[in-house]
């Protein structure tokens, strides 16, 4: 998308005591804001959106200017032409999915392509209540899309959903974003999320983008440690296939020197899936060979030890990878973990899922 | 067992002045309505108070507060005279303005507690998409709203078909004029009349009854 309009965001607004202080140009097709609850990520949608009017500063799209407290410009939402996916669809419930589709439509009387991208042909004379929590979630997304926007807004659109939903939605947003030219701001919690679908991800804290940049890089930075605690977030790595065998249903990857070993997944031998893993998936032992059914075990320093008040955090060092992981204040007193001591990493198979491409 | 020409009279005038009060207090209470339920703006509550106060006032009360606006030497009334030489007080207009002051509180209830049910996140979802306040008022609002504005008509539209306080203070009780049936029924009743109240009272029983299942079914379909 290289002709795409640049998005500049640079903006103040509170809310009581909360307030939200954003400043960032948006260049990628997808960018992703990544941030807990609380962090301000549904406020900054709505200033963009024309929802909320900022307190001060400019929003511009390309050229345009759409909020502007200098020369008191604030375009309203109606002429921004953003479509908006709302965490929870917001659809219409007194009228059919079609009827929701056509409600922003330039031209209602053509079909939205839409429609078909996200495979609503057979819903469409259904009430929303009448559809399944992804369905309606397909139906909010055709529904922004058929009012043909200049970008998209994305709020939490797959946080409703449950994990096997989540993964069936994920495939529908990747036809979203090959088939319609338009940049999208996407927001979650969810690191997954936004290294699926992000171009570029803006970490966000207490109304503030704390760190952005390519999400890969960004999200399995060491410095990403102190992110990962506040997104309450996964291990994420990215590891080459050495072996996938199908019979026994386990595929191996290699880390370093060491493999790990994961539920069987379709993929060749060689190519890099990215996994992701829990930090209170990951046991650590002092020893190496212990008589147990988890069947990872990898070897790794500790980094460092951050004694939060609900639980550790342990970076651990394991070859050129950090693997976060959460115990509890009395696990790191008996097993006297510090920084520098070598330690083990026990890792069920099952507590290690692929992510979608 | 006949019915007089002046209980038809009193019929047809009480539901006349319940459809032309609704015609009138209809698309003022839907702006009410709406103002109330969707808008924040200085004087709020003010206005909430001052739509509301019928309800909790005497009829007899806002009758006589009607009386001294509208009479001659009123200070709309006497406007109006002095204009266009009309006096509003003992004609079928002093009726239509009673009762609609009377039912419009219940009506504005309806409308309000119809609208504050439809969630802002819906409106402004229907923004979002293109859609004007205006366009989003009668495609999401007003219709998601529907269930509250038709309760809120009805039991407007019954509190005016028998509406007795403020009719009386400020329209008289005129037979052929301004006698509706409530009126007609506390005449018969005062002049001993007992089989005109039996009539009567039946057929204001069978209107209202009438009235609401009507409307049930367009509802409910």
């Amino acid at each position: 998308m290289a002709d795409s309009p640049q998005i500049r965001l640079d903006f103040r607004k509170s809310l009581g005591s909360f307030i939200l202080d954003i400043h960032c140009t948006l260049e990628t097709k997808v960018s992703a804001f990544l941030g807990v609850s609380g962090s301000g990520k549904s406020t900054l949608l709505n200033c963009v959106s024309g929802i909320l009017t900022p307190d001060e500063g400019e929003i511009t799209f390309g050229e345009e200017v759409l909020y502007a407290s200098a020369s008191k410009i604030n375009l309203p939402p109606e002429k921004r032409r953003f479509g908006y996916v709302f965490q929870t669809g917001y659809l219409f419930p007194h009228l059919t999915v079609a009827q929701n589709i056509r409600y922003g439509q330039p031209k209602p009387r053509k079909p939205s392509a839409a429609i078909d991208v996200l495979e609503l042909g057979e819903f469409l004379q259904r009430y929303p209540r009448e559809l399944s929590g992804g369905q309606r979630q397909r139906v909010a997304i055709a529904r922004a899309l058929a009012m043909e926007p200049r970008m998209l807004l994305m709020d939490e659109p797959l946080a409703s959903l449950d994990t096997a939903l989540k993964e069936r939605i994920i495939p529908y947003l990747h036809h979203v974003k090959d088939a319609f030219d338009i940049p999208i701001l996407y927001i979650t919690h969810a690191f997954s999320e936004a290294m699926a679908l992000a171009d570029e991800a803006f970490l966000i804290a207490n109304g503030e983008i704390i760190a952005s940049g390519e999400p890969h890089g960004l999200l399995t930075a060491p410095s990403a440690m102190p992110i990962a605690q506040l997104t309450g977030v996964e291990n994420i790595l990215f590891l080459p296939v050495t072996l996938s065998d199908k019979t026994k249903g386990v595929t191996s990857l290699e880390i370093g020197d060491q493999s790990l070993v994961i539920p069987y997944t379709e993929a060749e031998v060689g190519e890099t899936v990215p996994v992701a893993i829990r930090a209170e998936d990951i046991i650590i032992s002092l020893e190496p060979n212990l008589s147990i059914s988890a069947r990872n075990t990898l070897r790794g320093t500790i980094q460092y030890l951050d004694v939060k008040s609900e639980a550790t955090w342990i970076s651990i060092l394991v070859e050129w990878h950090h693997l976060a992981v959460k115990i509890t204040h009395q696990a790191r007193e008996q097993l006297q973990l510090k920084e520098g001591l070598e330690v083990y990493c026990v890792i069920k198979a099952n507590a290690i899922n692929r992510l979608w491409e | 067992m006949r019915i007089t020409p002046a209980e038809v009279a009193a019929l047809v005038l009480s539901i006349k002045v319940a459809l032309l009060s609704l015609v009138f207090t209809f698309p003022i209470g839907l702006f009410v309505g709406w103002l109330l339920a969707k808008r924040t703006f200085l004087g709020k509550s003010f206005l909430n108070t001052l739509v509301m106060c019928p309800l909790v006032l005497p009829p007899i009360v806002s009758g006589y507060l009607l009386l001294i606006l509208l009479g001659r030497n009123g200070l709309i009334g006497g406007f109006i005279y002095q204009v266009f030489g009309i006096e509003i007080v003992f004609s079928e207009l002093a009726v239509v303005i009673a009762v609609s002051i009377i039912s419009f509180p219940l009506l504005v209830r309806g409308i309000v507690t119809g609208m504050e049910s439809v969630p802002l996140e819906l409106e402004n979802a229907a923004r979002t998409l293109g859609a004007s306040p205006i366009k989003v008022f009668w495609t999401i609002t007003f219709p998601m709203a529907y269930r509250g504005v038709i309760g809120g008509t009805i039991l407007g539209f019954s509190k005016s078909l028998g509406e007795f306080g403020a009719t009386i203070m400020v329209a008289g009780n005129i037979p052929g004029k301004t006698q509706t049936m409530a009126l007609a029924i506390f005449s018969a009743v005062h002049l001993g009349e007992d089989v005109s109240v039996y009539r009567l009272v039946f057929i204001s029983t069978v209107v209202a009854f009438v009235a609401l299942w009507l409307t049930e079914r367009f509802t409910l379909r």
